[in-house]
């Protein structure tokens, strides 16, 4: 009896403090009319992943989204089940709107289906799911594999050996990237790849692997390479001061390196593509113009446009927008792992590098509206439709033409 | 005159430890107290959550890593660590989603499948470690090494689509109130309670205490071990194939993040990793504290970076109190 | 008396002999983990020419500096018997706060490094104190630890650790002397003064009785609970350090920098021989281990076969040298080493 209430007096003691902890931690809403907004993340702690997401809360705090828009960031990790969870609970808070980065383009999509017969709105920007009630916004479509690969043919004139520098395995975004770039690769007999080396978009990795594939073939003439490119130019470096034609994604770092004179005597040729963490910006907005009607958007697969910056059209910026053209940052301002195409003159004009770095507004602006017409993204089986098929001329050629014959 | 036979009868009997008091002192009694409580926050914030409908998702997430725990708790009993959980959830994924068998008989035929391939993992962790004497992290992570890289092979990204049957029935209720994946845990449960008398169950706490011991007492150690590595390697079959019922298509990767988490469960739920100690039903309720952890949090208003944070203290408390609350109740009993 | 004096030579010798017994059996030990890294590379000629060669080794090393820091580190939290998760988070935190405090301006490096070097520390001695004095299991404590401070570093940065490299490090893990990099130097300084402190040291060998059997030392007059503290603040202190070296590599931080290293340094702990229970192992075999990983992966990366293929190959050659230095073969070669010695 004494034990049952030494039990019962610890458990009841324990539930009055959790309940005060807790009260503590909510906070009372207001019960005006805002918008439910989720932010659902899986991955966290990487330059790309945090302006995105930085780039979503400055924008929800720019006006009038200041005060229509309650958002709210949820991190969900790299389980699965977790991102599931994350969804179910915000579904049943009554989200009017998710954007989200899904971890997986297919574990997500019955939950997703039950989320959109509620009425929520899923808005899924770069990584893309299957599921066909959700609107992906992403630039996988828009061909990074193949265009940068034709550039670097191009650039080595048909022959040579290269690298081929990918992402994390068993990835989808991977997978279409590698499958674009050895489609023209194949087509070229004096092309050898004579290292494949996963780099799990990370610099330092790529940096090792590179290091490691410099080991075994010192006298590689390319780099095809997806993110963390920056770090196979360190790899170069620290082997000896001779640098190759590189193709690559938009690290600050990378394109500074493109344009600076002293690496371009050491060889640095090449090319800046790659995912524009502007992305997410352009999903957020165009939910919200879904929300508050001002746009009909069925639920479709919406292509961003694939960054383009070759060598010569580097420039840099001179205040904290893309203004007159620019497109990278002074070392000063953002360290070599910032991913530069966080802005969108165009689509994003409200954004300024605080945004990107921090998630606060741009002091003075206000949203404004975006271009009526949208691209659609042509269907790619396993990234953004299940039972569907790839068009013909899938990795048809959008930013440059063959200079070389194959 | 007080005689010895006066001192002896006036001391009291010494009560015997009623089962259900060594149950609640047990580490499993502690999680479900833990889980209690935290249901209870649950459904204060959200008072929906007391629905047929929201049980039946948590059950649903959970019950992949409730699997993957119980499992693992077969090895970690008899003295060990079994890495092989995240190549064998990746390796069965894969698999159902690859060659998705239809109907009700598929769905058998699937579910005999992945306990197949995980229990011929198992055998082989068991071999290498009771017959070829190499350590148990080592050699399971050998094993899921190979296993990760067979599930790469089949399935190079996600896609494939698992059996209808599989994703509908599986995650659905039966009679519109039990959960389907909740009668597969009980099932486990009932069948581990049955083994616990064994031989070869004693046979597990006995080798996992003190090997040496048990083995002069006359207990077969190494089959005894290469028991639990199959007992273990089947239930991280039927975990991926749960895991194929929720998320319905294949992930080469898709056994990865189990790999703390089954860990996690299993060390929350009470089980020893020094071995000796634990039960298999502390490491489904371990589990389902974790999966529960995220919603309260979430119903709580707590977002961004303070998740993870809010995510470790919790933990560290829930560990502290259930040490304290066994403590107080070590004392009780004594006087 | 000459009877007894024999007697006593005779008793002083035999314990001679098992020392000396014992370090043979280490020392084979790590031998056969050294020899399996040489013959791993030197079989990588049959996949392409180029490879196998000094280039390779020393690249291999410089890689493996990191794997061999940290391994300290965790070896001995496992030589007590626990498991130290936090080592990813604690080299974000140390890379973090050196590119935050220091950056490319250098100013006060020399203060600030130990200073960031202390707090790591602290963050372990943290883990530690739960795991002594409040009872959580090492894995749970280690592994909660990891998340508050991933997560505070995702807070306290924003997504973006800013700030470059102070030049201090970058000397340190770019350049050369006599053509061999500087941290391969360093980092062969660093094995020996570790592998003194762990097998040679009062403290080394308190912590291999701890790890033995805690109750028989805490009965024999060791202070087990302070003790037991210092192997977590230990493993805090490299993991930071590599944290550091890792910003040097490559000039600059990031959040997940730490990430892949978590199963490297338990694994290279016990492919080096030391039992996951504790007790047992030396830090040289775990310097073999480290080795042994980094030299399997560069092989692997090189062969032209899918990702799946790759991998499959290399858990096969884990398990195949698992098998090879296993305990038994390395009793049998140590016995006949002995032998031809005397």
């Amino acid at each position: 009896m004494k034990l049952f209430r030494t039990l019962a007096t610890a458990a009841s003691l324990t539930l009055a403090a959790t309940i005060g902890m807790g009260t503590l931690v909510q906070n009372a809403q207001a019960q005006d009319k805002k918008f439910k907004i989720y932010l659902s993340l899986s991955y966290s702690g990487n330059a790309w992943q945090s302006e995105a997401a930085n780039i979503v809360k400055a924008l929800a705090q720019t006006p009038p989204y200041d005060k229509t828009v309650e958002l709210k960031e949820v991190i969900s990790g790299t389980d699965p089940q977790a991102q599931i969870s994350a969804y179910e609970s915000m579904i049943q808070a009554g989200a009017d709107g998710i954007i989200s980065f899904p971890i997986s383009s297919t574990a997500l999509n019955r939950t997703i289906h039950r989320g959109c017969q509620k009425g929520v709105l899923f808005f899924m920007y770069d990584a893309t799911v299957t599921e066909p009630c959700a609107y992906n916004v992403s630039y996988i479509t828009a061909g990074f594999g193949e265009n940068t690969a034709q550039a670097l043919v191009n650039i080595l004139g048909g022959k040579g050996k290269i690298f081929l520098s990918r992402g994390v395995p068993g990835n989808s975004v991977d997978k279409r990237h590698t499958d674009g770039a050895m489609h023209i690769f194949n087509q070229y007999p004096g092309i050898k790849v004579v290292a494949e080396y996963y780099s799990f978009w990370d610099d330092r990795t790529t940096q090792q692997e590179t290091a490691k594939a410099l080991a075994a073939h010192p006298d590689v003439d390319g780099i095809w390479a997806q993110a963390g490119e920056y770090g196979a130019i360190q790899a170069l470096l620290a082997k000896g001061n001779k640098l190759v034609p590189m193709t690559g994604e938009n690290s600050d770092g990378f394109r500074l390196a493109l344009a600076d004179p002293k690496m371009q005597a050491m060889g640095l040729k090449g090319v800046s593509a790659g995912s524009p963490p502007a992305t997410a910006g352009y999903a957020f907005k165009l939910m919200m113009e879904t929300l508050t009607k001002k746009r009909e958007l069925k639920p479709m697969n919406i292509e961003y446009p694939l960054p383009w910056v070759p060598a010569d059209q580097v420039k840099l910026c001179k205040g904290d927008t893309f203004a007159d053209g620019c497109n990278v940052f002074p070392a000063s301002k953002v360290p070599s792992s910032f991913v530069t195409e966080v802005f969108n003159p165009q689509f994003l004009p409200e954004l300024s590098l605080q945004s990107a770095l921090e998630g606060k507004p741009t002091p003075g602006a206000t949203i404004q509206p975006l271009p009526a017409e949208i691209k659609q993204a042509p269907d790619a089986p396993g990234i953004n439709c299940s039972n569907c098929k790839a068009p013909a001329g899938e990795y048809k050629l959008t930013k440059i033409e063959a200079t070389v014959k194959p | 005159m007080s005689t010895a036979s006066d001192t002896l009868t006036a001391r009291p009997l010494r009560r015997r430890q009623s089962p259900l008091l060594r149950a609640i002192v047990s580490g499993t009694g502690i999680v479900a107290l833990i889980y209690i409580i935290l249901y209870a926050l649950y459904a204060f914030w959200q008072p929906s959550a007391l629905s047929v409908f929201t049980f039946t998702d948590l059950v649903n997430n959970s019950t992949p890593l409730a699997l993957a725990a119980a499992g693992e708790t077969f090895v970690v009993i008899s003295r060990g660590f079994d890495l092989s959980v995240a190549g064998v959830v990746s390796l069965t994924n894969v698999v159902m989603a690859v060659y998705p068998l239809q109907g009700a008989g598929g769905a058998l035929a699937s579910l005999l499948i992945c306990c197949v391939i995980g229990g011929v993992v198992g055998a082989v962790n068991g071999i290498l470690v009771a017959r070829l004497g190499l350590q148990t992290i080592a050699a399971t992570l050998g094993t899921m090494i190979v296993c990760q890289g067979l599930a790469l092979v089949i399935l190079d990204a996600p896609g494939g689509m698992v059996a209808d049957f599989v994703t509908y029935k599986l995650t659905d209720t039966l009679f519109g109130v039990v959960p389907v994946a909740g009668l597969f845990l009980l099932l486990v449960v009932i069948l581990w309670l049955a083994f616990r008398r064994t031989d070869t169950g004693i046979g597990l706490y006995a080798i996992g205490a003190d090997e040496q011991s048990a083995r002069f007492s006359g207990v077969a150690a190494s089959r005894v071990r290469i028991f639990a590595f199959i007992a273990a390697g089947m239930l991280y079959g039927v975990a991926g194939f749960m895991l194929s019922a929720q998320t319905a298509t294949g992930n080469p990767t898709a056994g990865t993040p189990f790999l703390m988490l089954t860990f996690a469960a299993v060390a929350l739920g009470g089980t020893s990793l020094s071995g000796g100690r634990g039960s298999l039903i502390g490491s489904i309720l371990g589990a389902g504290t974790l999966m529960l952890l995220q919603k309260v949090l979430f119903s709580g208003g707590v977002s961004s970076f303070y998740t993870g944070i809010f995510q470790g203290f919790v933990l560290v408390l829930a560990i502290v109190f259930g040490n304290a609350v066994g403590w107080l109740l070590k004392k009780e009993e004594r006087q | 008396m000459n009877a007894h004096r024999d007697i006593m030579t005779g008793l002083d010798a035999t314990a001679d002999e098992r020392g000396s017994q014992k370090i043979d059996h280490d020392i084979v030990s790590a031998l056969l983990v050294f020899g399996l890294s040489i013959a791993l590379i030197l079989c990588s000629r049959f996949i392409s020419p180029a490879l196998g060669s000094w280039d390779q080794v020393l690249t291999v090393l410089t890689l493996a500096s990191f794997l061999v820091v940290l391994s300290f580190g965790q070896g001995l939290v496992i030589l007590i018997g626990g498991l130290d998760l936090s080592i990813p988070a604690l080299i974000t935190l140390g890379g973090v706060l050196t590119t935050n405090w220091i950056g490319t301006g250098d100013f006060g490096v020399w203060y600030l490094l130990p200073v960031i070097l202390v707090v790591c520390a602290l963050v372990g001695a943290v883990s530690g104190v739960g795991v002594v004095w409040l009872k959580i299991p090492p894995f749970i404590m280690t592994m909660a630890t990891s998340i508050v401070i991933a997560s505070a570093a995702l807070g306290y940065t924003n997504g973006t650790p800013r700030g470059g490299s102070p030049s201090a490090l970058l000397w340190l893990m770019k350049e050369r002397f006599l053509g061999v990099p500087v941290v391969i130097y360093f980092t062969i300084a660093l094995v020996l003064l570790a592998w003194a402190i762990q097998s040679y040291t009062a403290m080394g060998r308190r912590l291999y009785a701890l790890g033995t059997n805690r109750e028989a030392a805490r009965i024999a007059g060791v202070t087990v609970n302070r003790l037991e503290l210092a192997p977590y603040a230990i493993s805090a202190a490299c993991a930071g350090f590599v944290g550091m070296m890792l910003v040097g590599y490559s000039n600059g931080a990031t959040l997940r920098m730490g990430d892949s290293y978590m199963l490297p340094s338990i694994a290279a702990v016990v492919i080096g021989g030391s039992s996951i229970l504790g007790g047992s192992g030396t830090f040289i075999g775990t310097v073999g281990g480290a080795i042994l990983l980094t030299s399997l992966g560069t092989v692997i990366s090189a062969i032209g076969l899918s990702a799946g293929w790759r991998t499959i190959i290399e858990g096969a050659i884990i398990v195949a040298a698992l098998l090879v230095l296993r305990g038994e073969l390395v009793v049998r070669l140590g016995n006949r080493l002995i032998a031809w010695k005397r």
